[in-house]
């Protein structure tokens, strides 16, 4: 009798540690919830950033005279990385531009592809391939009234039971013509990581 | 003889113990967070301008209503963009890890950036009432609702 208590309960552990091994899933996730696999920048640093900044500059009273009637021009300079980790800074204006964009307020100008669009031209006007009166006029672009450009840096502290990360990140709109600095803003993200006593 | 017989039952009996608590320990131990996470929350359905948002609210989930609820939700046109503002209230003496969502449609009631607008992380310390922004992506927003839930942690146990 005892045997088979045995012999079942070894094998009732068996199935249970095969069935509760450590198997990797594979599944979808939603791309907008919330994150915290680490302590490091993140997908929700970026989208909230992107988003708290698009929503003050769109917000503010200077912002609502300016596009008025128009909807300006501007550009966007790096967000220079700061912090003490590998940032894909440029995702951040990305997200930031394109959802200026899509508001419908302003316009952009890509200066990260004007070797590309000179190559075009180039070859409208030069290549032999094009009708010339058909082809695109080079000196009719029209150059950005504003600069877009920031920072973002980081203040990380830890000891052996916890991490303290703190980001914080600055935008700023120029007026190019006068220099004036018309907005500005800044965002900030703590993020702590602690032991937790409880396993599960 | 039967001192030895008995001696073998016992130990029978020690090992046969041992073994149940082993299964119990793994059951424990290693199925125990299988389960998905509870992500119903409380939010708003869809909501125009200077709707009473009373009418509106939504409970999905009554364990998290006992610690967290909507109090006022509030809505103007700002730069002719629909500017939302979210008061939230913790019943809860307890911090709470959540995050809230805006949905965004146009006066037909299609969405607007669908599955663009990302849920924001938010800790609301016990008994604080706090308020939040939105803001829409375009001036062809007229309709909004919002959500509130909290963050699956493994580690969070109330």
């Amino acid at each position: 009798m005892n045997k088979l208590a045995l012999v079942t309960t070894l094998g009732l552990t068996l199935v249970f540690a095969a069935g509760c091994a450590n198997k990797s899933v594979v599944r979808y996730g939603d791309a907008t919830a919330v994150e915290t696999t680490d302590i490091n920048f993140g997908s929700t640093d970026l989208q909230k950033v992107a988003a708290q900044m698009t929503d003050s500059l769109l917000l503010s009273p200077v912002v609502g005279t300016l596009t008025q009637n128009t909807r300006p021009v501007m550009f966007v300079e790096r967000l220079k990385n700061k912090t003490s980790e590998h940032i894909d800074t440029e995702s951040i204006t990305d997200s930031i531009s394109t959802k200026l964009l899509r508001s419908g307020k302003f316009r952009f100008v890509d200066m990260g592809r004007v070797e590309a669009a000179r190559e075009q031209l180039k070859f409208q006007h030069d290549g032999g391939m094009v009708d010339p009166n058909k082809a695109t006029q080079f000196g009719r672009q029209i150059g950005a009234q504003y600069m877009l450009y920031g920072n973002l840096s980081s203040i990380v502290k830890s000891n052996q039971d916890k991490s303290d990360v703190y980001y914080k990140f600055t935008l700023r709109l120029m007026d190019l013509e006068s220099g004036l600095v018309e907005w500005a803003d800044e965002t900030e993200i703590r993020k702590t990581k602690a032991k937790e006593s409880v396993g599960w | 003889m039967l001192t030895s017989k008995n001696t073998l039952c016992t130990r029978q009996k020690i090992t046969g113990s041992l073994a149940v608590i082993l299964v119990s320990a793994i059951v424990i131990a290693g199925c125990a967070n299988k389960k998905p996470p509870v992500t119903a929350g409380t939010g708003t359905s869809a909501m125009t301008q200077g709707d009473d948002f009373s009418k509106h609210l939504e409970v999905h989930n009554t364990d998290l209503a006992k610690r967290l609820f909507i109090s006022d939700v509030k809505s103007r046109k700002s730069n002719d963009l629909l500017e939302i503002n979210l008061t939230l209230t913790s019943r809860y003496e307890k911090s709470q890890k959540l995050q809230y969502h805006f949905n965004w449609f146009d006066e037909a009631g299609f969405v607007i950036e669908a599955g663009k607008t990302p849920w924001v992380p938010l800790e609301l310390h016990g008994k604080q009432s706090t308020t939040l922004r939105g803001l829409a992506p375009n001036i062809n927003v007229s309709t909004f609702s919002v959500y509130v839930r909290e963050i699956p942690e493994k580690a969070y146990k109330y």
